[in-house]
C-alpha cells in the first residue's frame, strides 16, 4: 500500500526500537508452542485431506483421463472466461463505487459502506435465488419491460453467461470496494491540491494521480476477486445454462454422478496449480510495475 | 531572538515584467458561526516577499488557501495583478504553491514531478526534460531527476517542490509552513535559499509561518495574525523594535513588561510611570487602548552605574545562564522578575547570585505598547 511514513509514526517505531533490547527474552521455541494449535489444526483438517487427495489423484491414471475429457476442457475454458468476464466487471464497478463512497462525507461513507456490507453478509444461495426470480420470464424485469413496451415477449435472461456474471459480480463486489477504497484513503489529500494549484483538471488528477496511485489497490482487488471467481460453484448451477458449467461443477459431477473420486482429486489438483501459476506471474507482473512503492 | 536581519528592500532584482501583486480586500472567511480570517486587508508588491506570521489557528493558513483558490470566500475579493480571481480554480490562478509536506507525487520521479505544470500546459515532453533538469540545477539538485521522492532527503524533497512551484513561472510563490519538517540547521541553509532564489527571480511571495526567527530573516514585511486578524504589520526590525502590543512582543522574541501609567505623550515619545522603577522616558507609536506597559527587550538592559543613567531600577541576580555567545541573566528589579542577556561569556557587572544590581535602558530602546485585555 502507499503510505507515507509521518513523523509521528517515525518516532513511535525509533522509540519501539530503542526500548526493544530492554525486553525480556522468552526462552526459544515459545513461539512454536503459541503456534501449535494453529498447526495442529491445520495438520489435521487441511494438510492429512490435501495428502489424501493428491494420493487419490494418482490412481487409475485419473490425469490423462480427466485431460482427455472434453467436457474438463470445455469447464476449464468456462471457468476463465467467466472468472475474467466477472473480475474485470466487478473491479470497474468496484473503483467507481470506491471512489463515489470515497469522495462523501464521514457519515454517507458510513451508510455507503453498510449498503456494501449487507449482500456481503447474505448468503450466496439466497442472492443467486433473488437474481433467479427478478430475471424469470414473469419476473419483475421482463414484466417492467413489457409493461413499458420496450419488448413483447419475455427476454430469456436466465440460465445464460450472462446471469452468471452478474450474480457473480453482485456477491464479488465487497471484494474489490474494500481493497480499492484502502488504497483512495492512504492517498494524501494535499497531492490533490498540488496537482490543482499545477494546472491539472479533474481528468488530469484523476489520470496522472488517483488512477496510478491505486493500481496496487485495484491489483489485489482483482487478485482476490479472480481466485474467489474460479471456485464458484453455485451461481452456475442456479443461474447458468448447461454450456455454462465451471470446474467446481466439474469436479462435483466426477465425484457424485461418476464416483470418479481419482478423477475428482485431479481436477481439483489441477485447478489449484493452474491458479497458483496464475498467481505467480501476475505478481511478478505487478511487482515490476509497481516499484515505486518498494523504494 | 537572533536579530541577524537581512536588510532588503522591497524593489528587488529590476526584472522584465512587474508582475504578481496580490491583493485582499475585505476577506472574510466563515465556518458556521466562527471567523476563520475576518475582514482582512493585505497586499503583496511585485516582488516583495510577505510573510504571514501567526500561531496556528491565526487564519493565516486559511488566508493562503483563499489566495491559492482551494478555500471560497464569504466575503472579500481577492486581486492578482488588479484583476479578481474568485471566480478562477486554483489550476488557473498561475500561481506557485508549496506545502508543509511538500505534496510530491510518490509514484513520478523528480523530474516528473518537476515537469508536472509543464505537461499540464501541454508543453512537449524533450522541452518538458530540459525545463525540468534547468529548474531542478536552480534549486542545487542537477542530476538527480531520476530518484523518486521517496528516495530523497527532506532537504531535497522541499526543493523538488520548490523547483515545481516555480518552473512554469508563476505570478506568485505560496509557501505554507515550507520549513517545519526540517531540522534547525537544514532550516537556516534553506531559508538563506529560499530568500536567494527568490531575490534573484525577482518574484512575489506569500509566506505563511508560526516561527518567529524565520519570518524575521526572510520577510521584507511581516504581517503579525491573530484569531482571523491582522495585529500589526511591517518590516521585520520595525515590528520587532516598536511592537504595538503585548501580544505581539511576546510572540516576536522574549521581553520585559513593565506596567505603567502614562504622564505624558509627545513626539513619538513618552513619559510614563513605572513605579519602582520611577519615571522614565520611552518610545511611542501612538497606540491606544486601556491599560499599557513598556517593552524592553532582554538584550536591551544594560548594568549601569546607579547614577549614571536616567533609566534604570535596582535590584539583585536570582541567576546567570551562560549560554555560549550570550550570558542570560534573571533579575528581580522592582518588584518584578526581569531577564536581561548579555553579551560575552565572563559577566562584568555581577557579583554572582544575589548581589546588588542595577540595570538601566536607553530610551530609544524600551516601546510603550497596549496591554491586550
Amino acid at each position: 500500500m502507499t503510505s507515507t511514513v509521518t513523523p509521528a509514526a517515525a518516532t513511535a517505531s525509533a522509540s519501539a526500537g530503542a526500548g526493544a533490547p530492554r525486553r525480556r527474552r522468552r526462552p526459544r521455541g515459545t513461539w512454536l508452542l503459541l503456534l501449535a494449535p494453529v498447526l495442529a489444526f491445520d495438520a489435521v483438517l487441511f494438510l492429512t485431506p490435501l495428502g489424501k487427495l493428491v494420493a487419490a489423484s494418482t490412481h487409475d491414471h485419473a490425469y490423462q483421463r480427466v485431460l482427455k475429457d472434453p467436457l474438463v476442457s470445455r469447464s476449464l475454458l468456462n471457468t476463465f472466461e467467466i472468472s475474467a468476464l466477472s473480475t474485470l466487471a466487478t473491479v470497474v464497478l468496484g473503483y467507481l463505487l470506491a471512489v463515489v463512497i470515497w469522495r462523501r462525507g464521514p457519515l454517507a461513507r458510513v451508510i455507503l459502506f453498510a449498503l456494501v456490507l449487507l449482500p456481503f453478509w447474505t448468503g450466496v444461495l439466497v442472492k443467486n435465488f433473488a437474481w433467479a426470480v427478478l430475471l424469470q420470464d414473469n419476473g419483475l424485469v421482463n414484466t417492467a419491460l413489457q409493461g413499458l413496451g420496450v419488448t413483447d415477449a419475455p427476454l430469456a435472461l436466465l440460465h445464460d453467461r450472462f446471469a452468471v456474471v452478474l450474480g457473480m459480480v453482485h456477491y464479488l463486489l465487497p471484494y474489490a470496494v474494500f481493497p480499492i477504497f484502502a488504497a483512495l484513503a492512504a492517498i494524501d489529500d494535499r497531492l490533490e491540491l498540488a496537482a490543482r494549484s499545477l494546472g491539472a483538471g479533474e481528468a488530469s488528477i484523476f489520470r496522472r494521480i488517483i488512477l496510478p496511485l491505486t493500481v496496487p489497490g485495484v491489483s489485489a482487488a482483482g487478485l482476490l476477486v479472480f481466485i474467489i471467481s474460479t471456485g464458484f460453484f453455485i451461481t452456475p448451477v442456479v443461474l447458468g445454462g448447461p454450456g455454462d458449467m465451471m470446474i467446481a461443477n466439474q469436479i462435483d459431477f466426477y465425484a457424485r454422478q461418476l464416483t470418479d473420486f481419482a478423477g475428482a482429486s485431479a481436477l481439483a489438483l489441477l485447478l489449484t496449480v493452474i491458479v497458483s501459476v496464475l498467481v505467480a506471474i501476475y505478481q511478478r507482473i505487478l511487482r515490476a510495475g509497481g516499484e515505486y512503492e518498494a523504494g | 531572538m537572533t536579530t541577524t536581519t537581512t536588510q532588503q528592500t522591497s524593489a528587488s532584482a529590476p526584472h522584465e515584467e512587474r508582475r504578481g501583486a496580490i491583493e485582499l480586500r475585505g476577506v472574510r472567511k466563515m465556518y458556521g458561526n466562527i471567523a476563520a480570517v475576518d475582514d482582512l486587508d493585505l497586499s503583496v508588491e511585485p516582488g516583495e516577499f510577505v510573510t504571514l506570521l501567526g500561531p496556528s489557528g491565526s487564519g493565516k493558513t486559511t488566508t493562503m488557501m483563499m489566495v491559492a483558490g482551494f478555500e471560497e470566500l464569504t466575503s472579500g475579493t481577492v486581486l492578482i495583478d488588479g484583476e479578481p480571481v474568485d471566480r478562477l480554480p486554483p489550476k488557473d490562478r498561475n500561481l506557485g504553491v508549496v506545502f508543509q509536506s511538500y505534496a510530491l507525487f510518490p509514484h513520478m520521479s523528480a523530474a516528473e514531478n518537476v515537469g508536472f505544470p509543464l505537461r499540464m500546459r501541454g508543453v512537449q515532453r524533450g522541452e518538458r526534460r530540459g525545463r525540468a533538469e534547468e529548474a531542478l540545477a536552480r534549486v542545487g539538485l542537477a542530476g538527480l531527476g531520476d530518484r523518486r521522492p521517496r528516495q530523497m532527503s527532506g532537504g531535497q524533497q522541499q526543493r523538488v517542490a520548490l523547483a515545481r512551484a516555480l518552473v512554469f513561472n508563476p505570478a506568485a510563490l505560496l509557501l505554507d509552513e515550507p520549513m517545519a519538517a526540517l531540522d534547525k540547521r537544514l532550516r537556516e541553509q534553506m531559508q538563506d535559499e529560499v530568500k536567494t532564489l527568490q531575490q534573484s527571480l525577482g518574484i512575489s511571495v506569500l509566506f505563511v509561518t508560526h516561527d518567529q526567527d524565520e519570518a524575521m530573516s526572510m520577510s521584507d514585511r511581516i504581517v503579525v495574525m491573530r484569531d482571523g486578524r491582522i495585529v500589526q504589520e511591517g518590516a521585520p526590525e520595525d515590528v520587532y523594535a516598536h511592537p504595538r502590543t503585548d501580544w505581539v512582543a511576546n510572540f516576536l522574541g522574549d521581553t520585559n513588561l513593565l506596567p505603567c501609567t502614562v504622564l505624558e505623550r509627545k513626539d513619538g515619545e513618552a513619559v510614563v510611570d513605572l513605579g519602582a522603577w520611577g519615571v522614565g522616558r520611552v518610545r511611542d507609536r501612538g497606540a491606544k487602548g486601556d491599560a499599557y506597559a513598556v517593552s524592553i527587550r532582554p538584550e536591551h538592559l544594560r548594568f549601569v552605574d546607579a547614577d549614571r543613567c536616567e533609566n534604570r531600577g535596582s535590584g539583585r541576580v536570582l541567576s546567570s545562564t551562560g549560554l555560549g555567545a550570550t550570558i542570560r541573566h534573571r533579575l528581580h528589579v522592582g518588584g518584578q522578575d526581569v531577564v536581561m542577556r548579555e553579551l560575552g561569556t565572563g559577566s562584568r557587572a555581577t557579583g554572582g547570585l544575589d548581589s546588588e544590581v542595577t540595570v538601566g535602558w536607553s530610551p530609544e530602546e524600551a516601546q510603550l505598547l497596549v496591554l491586550e485585555p
